[in-house]
């Protein structure tokens, strides 16, 4: 045995592999990142010999997995709350083909939201698809759960979500762990065409045979200590009791621990459906009321039947939006337990901290695209090419264009491209020729870029494609994309080309170029909107490719040019707005911009963007 | 500092300031004395130069975040980021920050960390650094300073261990040289 501090992640990875998980696909998501990386780091570690790949999405990374426990293996596939929407056609059906091995989806959940899009909960996921869900409360747990799914998907035959949310992914606990398994059945496959290839007729019995299991798996809830499992003492009677899971089951824990409170007792749902409809009977009836503490959304609160007695989102106690960080449910509580007679929380808020820290007009920090981004001299050149475009862009470290002035929109992976298309027919129908760029990363565009192009050159949507191709996925934290053919495990795959799948689609003007040289990128996107509105032309694709200064940092800026800002500088903010470059401050002694040389990185971009010419090579 | 069951750090910054990294320094410090180790990270977008918080507790806890009101001690690599985390320190609670001896804290600041009955303490961290010639490592001249005036849960020997540990071989001298001149910093 041996102690380490995990990362939240780093505990499901060990989990999924001490319950001998012989296959893990992923797609890269924050929360959900760095399970597969530490699913690789653990198996080297120990020479095991699971399949790990990084997929090209989610859906992708499902079925894959899928496919394994069909075959008998245990697998997992891993992703974010919103990958889940993009495999939600395979989960349904995945939900009433059942499995034969362990199959767990795990699905990463970002109350905040703090790098999503929206908030949603999985549990709710799971409740459509009928597939059981567990919510860990702690790294601890989430290992725990991560092998208990595996065990109970494979005894019952159907798959099952684990839903860590964001402070479970991203928390850090010392875990004592040993050896791992490395071997399981041999893959196999046993012809079931009215199971693995079910017509609708057969869909019905499926779906009586998943209700079935559904039943049989509630009662298996009831007795799931220690994740579901009350503390009531025999016979006593309350006022206020808690219904919670994960997260704010272990705020709920450490509040009432340290208030040395008795008096409320607390039911723990950490597997919350199928519903322990018997458990929760049980503690309701003990209780005058019960307060229900649950992220993200209100999972718990609508399969309770009795209403009347519950507070919640629904009744107004509980915040409908944003995480329930401690301070929140401290509140929460507080005044729940005056509100029904019961003595208040010791602790008062102090709310003057808050006050003060107003006052200060503390500077905000919103991210920014780090000093010499490719990102940033695309987005400049863009702008000044096309200066009247609308900009559809989409999900990735350039979404941060928006500070720009150049990104418009941003709805969910591949819309850069379909809303380009969808704005694009709007006003042409109207007789408008709307200029519009599209922006969309290389892993992004591979993720679900092609369904949307192929649609858009069938079509005939005239728009000017730009795909931001830094040779990686950056903001998640730099996973190899098919365009590398790098592997998760390190080992080579296949280079994919970007060039060849663009032109695979049906576009006939694809163009490469390095962004650093902003005017060649210029007269290019030029050369493009000729194309775009000749009779013949079409959608005009161009690579603006450099590699992520993050990702490749020997390689990334290879002639090195330090800059300074001179006399010239007129302060007219243009460098400010149009390329904030972190590395560029307006200096207050000085009266003009200067260079943070620590942060510059000499890549020189800038020297091409100043409408004075003030800065130079120094 | 409250003796409760835990003791709770906030450490703040901004991104690419070595929060993460000085996190662990202390919660591998904190294992190896045996305390439980319980935290929480910031990941993602707001890495992009944005705030960063890390959240550490030591002892028997089970939240990996610390209540506003409740922390004990508030760790910050940046002058604006440790007032923007006042918030999270009770009464009596610690507040350490990377900045100007002559200008920290802020009037307004001032006044209000006496009447809370606060701690206040700050150290030139990234000029320490940068004379050593790693301005990287203001996060562990930081914790040096710290480690002077509290050798609970963890002292200075024990962070040195730690960081002669965890450090990469090419920059473990130079960061050791970082941990103790801000532990001098202190004494001095």
């Amino acid at each position: 045995m041996r102690e380490e501090i995990f990362l939240g992640n780093g505990a499901v990875a060990l989990g999924l592999l001490e319950g001998g998980c012989q296959v893990v696909t992923s797609y890269p998501g924050t929360p959900s990142s760095e399970i597969l990386p530490e699913v690789v780091r653990l198996m080297k570690s120990q020479d095991l010999d699971t399949y790990v790949e990084w997929s090209t999405n989610e859906k992708v990374a499902l079925d894959n997995a899928f496919a394994a426990a069909v075959s008998g293996k245990r697998a997992a596939c891993c992703m974010k709350q919103v990958g889940l929407n993009v495999a939600a056609d395979s989960l349904m059906s995945a939900a009433y083909m059942g499995t034969r091995g362990g199959f767990v989806i795990i699905s990463c959940d970002d109350p905040g939201p703090h790098s999503s899009q929206t908030e949603q909960d999985t549990r709710f996921m799971a409740r459509m698809a009928k597939v059981p869900v567990l919510d860990p409360s702690s790294p601890e747990e989430a290992r725990a759960m991560a092998g208990l799914a595996l065990e109970l998907s494979e005894a019952f035959q159907i798959p099952f979500i684990l839903r860590p949310a964001i402070r479970v992914c991203h928390a850090r606990q010392n875990l004592e762990w040993g050896d791992l398994k490395g071997h399981g059945p041999k893959a196999s496959f046993e012809r079931d065409p009215g199971r693995w290839a079910a017509t609708p007729r057969f869909r019905f019995l499926l779906h009586r045979e998943l209700n079935h299991k559904l039943q049989e798996i509630s009662l298996r809830f009831e007795t799931l200590a220690p994740y579901n499992q009350h503390n009531l003492e025999p016979g006593k009677h309350y006022g206020v009791g808690i219904i919670a899971g994960g997260i704010p089951w272990s705020v709920v824990q450490d509040i009432l621990s340290e208030e040395e409170r008795r008096d409320v007792p607390v039911l723990k749902l950490g597997a919350p459906y199928p519903f322990p409809q018997g458990l929760v009977d049980t503690f309701m009836n003990a209780c005058d009321r019960v307060l229900i503490l649950e992220e993200t959304d209100t999972l718990i609160e609508y399969l309770l039947r009795d209403q009347n007695r519950v507070l919640g989102r629904l009744s107004g106690d509980v915040p409908s939006e944003g995480e329930l960080v401690p301070e929140v449910i401290y509140r929460v509580m507080d005044q729940v337990l005056k509100n029904h007679g019961l003595e208040g929380l010791r602790d008062s808020q102090d709310t003057t901290a808050g006050k003060l820290v107003e006052i200060l007009e503390l500077p905000i920090r919103k991210p920014t695209l780090c000093p010499g981004c490719p990102h940033r001299a695309s987005f400049f050149a863009i702008r000044k090419a096309r200066p009247k475009a609308i900009y559809t862009s989409d999900i990735g470290c350039y979404t941060l264009g928006l500070n720009l002035g150049a990104v418009d929109t941003c709805l969910d992976m591949g819309a850069g491209i379909t809303m380009a298309s969808g704005f694009y027919q709007s006003f042409h129908k109207d007789g408008v020729e709307q200029p519009i760029v599209a922006t969309i990363g290389d892993s992004t565009f591979y993720h679900s870029g092609t369904a949307g192009l192929l649609n858009a050159v069938y079509n005939d949507a005239r728009f000017i494609l730009v795909v931001l191709d830094n040779q990686t996925t950056a903001m998640t934290g730099m996973q190899p994309t098919p365009g590398l053919g790098i592997r998760a495990d390190g080992s080579r795959g296949n280079a994919v080309s970007l060039e060849r799948v663009i032109a695979g689609c049906g576009v006939n003007f694809v163009e490469v170029i390095d962004p650093y040289d902003i005017q060649g990128m210029t007269a290019l996107m030029k050369k493009a909107v000729q194309y775009v509105q000749r009779p013949d032309g079409g959608v005009a694709a161009i690579i603006a490719r450099h590699p992520c200064v993050i990702a490749y940092k020997d390689q990334a800026v290879l002639q090195k040019k330090q800059v300074k800002v001179t006399e010239a500088c007129v302060e007219c903010n243009f460098c400010h707005e149009r390329f904030e470059c972190p590395a560029l401050y307006k200096d207050e002694d000085l009266g003009r911009t200067a260079v943070n040389q620590a942060l510059c990185v000499q890549c020189g971009v800038c020297m091409q963007i100043c409408p004075k010419g003030a800065i130079v090579e120094a | 500092m409250r003796t409760m069951t835990s003791v709770d750090f906030i450490l703040a910054g901004l991104g690419g300031q070595g929060i993460l990294f000085m996190t662990k320094v202390l919660a591998y410090a904190a294992v190896d004395k045996g305390y439980k180790v319980m935290g929480a990270e910031t990941h993602g977008m707001a890495q992009r130069g944005g705030s960063v918080v890390s959240h550490l507790r030591l002892g028997e806890v089970r939240s990996t975040l610390v209540r506003k009101g409740a922390g004990d001690v508030v760790l910050a690599l940046e002058e604006n980021e440790a007032y923007r985390n006042i918030p999270y320190l009770q009464a009596e609670g610690q507040l350490y920050a990377n900045a100007a001896k002559s200008t920290f804290p802020r009037e307004a600041v001032k006044s209000y960390l006496h009447k809370r009955g606060m701690v206040y303490r700050s150290v030139p961290a990234s000029e320490i650094a940068v004379s050593l010639g790693a301005p990287m490592s203001a996060n562990l001249a930081l914790l040096g300073f710290f480690s002077a005036y509290q050798s609970h849960p963890v002292s200075y020997e024990e962070l040195k261990t730690t960081v002669e540990r965890i450090s990469p071989e090419p920059f473990r001298a130079v960061n050791l040289k970082v941990l103790q001149s801000g532990y001098e910093q202190a004494a001095g």
